[in-house]
């Protein structure tokens, strides 16, 4: 099947829509508010007009660039370019901030890079039993799932747990806001039609970090200043320091390949689950948060390991594994292509071609990365007074072009002021996020669940995946008291009303 | 000395900004806008803005924008200015069943057509491995003999799936509890892993996988639907009378503008959209997926959608009585 | 590091509280005047829209109530460098800005609100330089649109004169 798409893939045209691809997807990653996502259908039009498997390798280049290049702003600016780069930012940034941000960044895309590799392993090896697994996920696992993401929350709440957990609580709430899927009915819209699909995830991110971000970079004296950071050029030897992290690096693309997977998880449940778990098997000398290299291994390698995950469905069931892959199975529409099993008999080349594709893209994303890293370092250079309202603009043109609407630019602004509010008062913002992305998934399988069972919520522990995960989740939180508890008992003085800033 | 080339700079600024506003129309790009995400909907649309953008000679860009039901897209296109620069795709359920079940405030007479674009029909779909049952008749016996316990997803509440099933299920009496799913995949896989008894199914999910699940009623009585669905039984080989038939219990759409919208723009848009709903390489493209290309256009708006219309207000009180049947099931 | 954000730490932790109390409150509230009177607040979860962010609420109001025991208990450390509220004058007015250049944007479009609006953000940051500073603004708002408008082919927002450049 893969020699079948080898004569495909091999050709200058395919090598260069790639390399263009990820470019572009770096770009629209790094850019506050537009992503892999938005990249792919923006370009959407423009990819159509070649064959299939060029096409697939510019836009599946563009996710997997967008899935990586969000990092980097997340790395430079403290303002994750996606969703997907939240967990990034726990040690991305504290590592910039300590003159290595030209490694951090190295680390993020050579994460990227070799967790998307593996992503694509898992997914040319086990692509069946894989599929299998997802087919046996239903209403009362996807529930499960999401408790399982929702702990997350305690890991990267560092000392300050209550308030992540009251930030995580809030997020969940505000996600119930828009029209309710079940009884039709507008919910917490307060009569606006453009809250009637929920609050943009999109608008949330950039509004809760961006402008909190520069508010802080305000009350410095040394705007007009040239920053004096000093800014080595990474080399390709950052992929060593990822290596030296190899359980870690397969620990996180092993949970980001599963998780992408299982259609409509995605990557942002994958690269925190990694971190958390990363950061719970670290060993005492990596503080974890403070600019730990792992940190950046687990979240990055993670989601883009997810983007491979989420081909899976996409090409071997036809179904879309996230929003990004939904248009990817547009776009082979469009041209003539029918993912699903009747592909792989059929079309054994494309399959193979777009395997190839997925696996070039990623090894080009680690040669182009490091190649064009230099350029976005140099953001660190610009002086504040000329970066401040340049990145305002760009959160601003970013958010608006998701879905042409000014009111998601108002949307980003209240939260920005929300933002602001709760990192003056020690809350951390990724929980929020975290609640936000993952309300829907509980509360929609919860209710579902209960409308399949016929007999109430028995149906949780007759399922025998649905019973492991909740065991699992129950262990999870009995960990996570406990931890609290022994925390508590010896340091007297509460932890639980200071973070650590 | 300065201010003068502060205004000679503004002037010029103005100028590029300000001057091709007189140029002929369209001179930037236009949007459509969709009122659901990414699909098969989405492909079609794509196809057909695609052609129409190299007719027209600018980009022309699809705007997903689910929510609602399809209210939201509307809402959207509508609260932009009506220059010809914001198409509406308008789908029927927000065009039609929306104002019907009185959650939109529009009816289809407050648009400008520009032409038909593509229609698609609907099946109900179970398990291939299903024991209880063979066929649709044979599905309703059990549902009847065993009230309430059927499980089945329309995709969202109240959209036209539902609608056309609820009346199906109405018309043998059989009470089912719908479950909502945000993608007709989950459901689908639902199907095939045994907890909901059966589904609704797009022709586009069809085509991608003709074999996951059995077609156990197409929901039209024309022939293309039943040839679209590998010659699957249609509402016309059972007995009952549904009361259904036309593009009634189908998906489809009509490209539209906003009312005021200038008289020369609304006709360069029919000429390139006429143009193109006639291209064999688009209708090739179209039919591939399973959609049937439409062919008519502007003259024909108001009789077909009337029909439509008509139908569809008498078949709003099926949700209703399933609605009221659950309850008193419980 | 994050001077300000300690500035007045037990005041913003009030803040913060107050915040998730108000969610709260609104969600009561839209629940009692707006589902409950359509009867969208009761039944089983496929007529309840009302049962799950209620339940929500409750759990957060419970996570806000152990949160306002443990500030009125444990007296905070209060550490860090101080901040002079002279400082926060500049914070203030870049986000009074970039709210006025939101509002801005629908009614004048974006070409014509971007550029001003980076050339009074330059200013509040201090800068006098006031050639560089147009050109830089000028500079910096075309090369977005064009890459937005011409590359990606992105309706930026027009305003009442509807103006967009076709690049």
């Amino acid at each position: 099947m893969l020699l079948d798409g080898l004569g495909l893939v091999t050709s200058f045209s395919t090598v260069t829509l790639v390399g263009a691809g990820l470019i572009v997807g770096l770009i629209v990653g790094a850019l506050p508010g537009l992503g892999p996502l938005m990249g792919i259908i923006l370009l959407l039009p423009y990819a159509i007009t070649f064959p299939p498997v060029q096409a697939m390798g510019f836009l599946i280049a563009i996710y997997v660039g967008g899935s990586c290049g969000g990092a980097i702003s997340a790395i430079l600016l403290r303002i994750p370019g996606t969703p997907l780069a939240a967990a990034t930012l726990f040690d991305g940034y504290p590592m910039a901030q300590k003159g290595r941000a030209a490694d951090a960044i190295g680390i993020a895309i050579a994460a990227s890079a070799l967790g998307g590799v593996f992503g694509g392993l898992i997914l040319i090896l086990f692509s069946p039993s894989l599929a299998a697994f997802a087919a046996g996920f239903g209403p009362p696992e996807y529930a499960m799932l999401a408790i399982t993401g929702l702990t997350s929350i305690a890991a990267v709440s560092g000392h300050s747990m209550l308030k992540g957990l009251i930030a995580g609580t809030a997020g969940l709430l505000l996600a119930t806001a828009g029209t309710d899927e079940f009884t039709a009915a507008e919910r917490f819209t307060f009569g606006l039609f453009e809250l009637s699909n929920g609050f943009s995830i999109v608008a949330i991110v950039v509004g809760l970090f961006a402008i909190s971000e520069m508010s802080h970079l305000l009350t410095g004296d040394d705007l007009l200043d040239r920053p004096k950071l000093s800014t080595a050029r990474p080399g390709f030897g950052t992929v060593l320091l990822v290596l030296r992290r190899w359980p870690n690096l397969i620990r996180s693309s092993t949970i980001g390949a599963c998780v992408g997977a299982l259609p409509g998880a995605g990557g942002v449940i994958s690269s925190f689950t990694a971190y958390a778990v990363a950061k719970t098997f670290s060993k005492s000398d990596e503080r974890y948060g403070e600019g730990a290299e792992g940190g950046i291994v687990a979240a990055e390698s993670a989601n883009n390991a997810t983007a491979g995950g989420a081909l899976v469905p996409t090409l071997a069931l036809g179904i879309p594994g996230d929003a990004a892959t939904a248009v990817l199975i547009g776009a082979l529409l469009i041209l003539g292509v029918f993912p699903g099993p009747t592909l792989f008999e059929q079309h054994s080349d494309i399959v193979g071609g777009v395997f190839l594709v997925y696996m070039l893209a990623n090894i080009a994303l680690f040669v182009i990365g490091i190649l064009v890293t230099p350029l976005f370092v140099h953001v660190l250079r610009l002086r504040k007074v000329v970066l401040i309202p340049t990145v305002l603009l760009m959160c601003a043109i970013g958010t608006y072009a998701v879905s042409s609407s000014i009111f998601d630019l108002w949307v980003m602004f209240a939260f920005g002021l929300v933002g602001l509010v709760l990192r003056a008062g020690g809350y951390p913002l990724a929980p929020l996020v975290i609640g936000v992305i993952l309300g829907p998934l509980l509360e929609n399988n919860v209710r579902r669940t209960l409308l399949l069972s016929h007999d109430g919520l028995s149906i949780f522990i007759e399922r025998p995946v649905s019973a492991t995960l909740l065991f699992i989740n129950i262990a999870l939180l009995l960990c996570v008291v406990f931890f609290t508890m022994r925390r508590l008992i010896a340091g007297r003085h509460s932890d639980l009303s200071q973070e650590d800033t | 000395m300065k201010f003068t080339s502060v205004f000679t700079g503004a002037a010029l600024v103005l100028a590029m900004i300000g001057g091709p506003a007189l140029a002929e129309y369209p001179e930037r790009t236009i949007e459509s806008v969709l009122p659901s995400g990414a699909g098969p909907a989405m492909s079609v649309s794509q196809i057909i803005a695609d052609a129409m953008g190299k007719e027209l000679g600018v980009p022309l860009t699809v705007l997903a924008t689910p929510g609602a039901g399809g209210i939201k897209a509307f809402q959207t296109a509508l609260s932009k200015p009506a220059d010809g620069y914001t198409i509406i795709d308008g789908y029927v359920a927000p065009l039609v069943l929306q104002p019907i079940l009185g959650k939109a405030d529009w009816s289809y007479g407050d648009f400008i057509p520009l032409h038909a674009a593509a229609s698609n029909a609907f099946a109900i779909g179970w398990r291939t491995d299903e024991t209880r049952w063979s066929s649709f008749e044979e599905m309703m016996a059990w549902g009847k003999a065993n009230p309430g316990k059927l499980r089945y997803s329309s995709g969202q509440r109240n959209n036209l799936p539902h609608l056309v099933m609820a009346k199906a299920l109405q018309s043998y009496d059989v009470v089912a509890q719908n479950v909502p799913y945000d993608s007709p995949p989950a459901a689908n896989n639902d199907v095939k892993s045994g907890i909901l008894d059966f589904t609704f199914v797009n022709v586009g999910s069809y085509k991608q996988d003709p074999d996951a699940l059995k077609i156990g009623l197409v929901l039209s009585e024309q022939p293309a639907a039943k040839e679209a669905f590998g010659g699957a039984p249609s509402i016309a080989d059972i007995d009952a009378d549904l009361g259904i038939s036309g593009l009634a219990p189908m998906g489809w759409d009509w490209w539209l503008v906003k009312k005021d919208t200038p008289p020369e723009r609304v006709e360069t848009l029919r000429a390139a959209m006429g143009k193109v709903m006639v291209d064999p390489d688009v209708r090739a493209k179209i039919t591939r997926l399973g959609f049937v290309p439409l062919d008519w256009d502007h003259s024909d708006y108001d009789k077909i959608v009337s029909g439509v219309h008509d139908q569809l207000s008498t078949m709003a009180d099926a949700i209703k009585w399933e609605e009221e049947a659950l309850k008193a099931a419980k | 590091m994050t001077s300000w954000f300690v500035l007045g730490r037990r005041f913003s932790e009030w803040c913060a509280i107050a915040l998730m109390l108000v969610l709260v409150a609104l969600v009561y509230q839209q629940v009692r005047d707006v589902l409950e009177p359509s009867g969208m607040a009761e039944g089983g979860p496929y007529d309840n829209a009302a049962a799950y962010p209620r339940g929500v609420a409750m759990l957060l109001l419970g996570l806000v109530c152990l949160q306002i025991v443990l500030q009125i208990v444990v007296r905070g450390r209060s550490g860090g460098d101080t901040l002079t509220w002279h400082q926060l004058v500049r914070p203030a007015a870049v986000i009074v800005t970039f709210g006025l250049y939101l509002g801005l944007l629908g009614i004048l479009g974006f070409h014509l609100a971007s550029a001003p609006m980076l050339f009074a953000i330059m200013v509040t940051c201090g800068s006098r330089q006031w050639w560089k500073m147009a050109v830089i603004s000028l500079g910096i708002s075309l090369g977005f649109a064009w890459f937005f408008e011409s590359q990606l082919d992105v309706v930026l927002p027009g305003g009442i004169f509807n103006l967009n450049i076709p690049w």
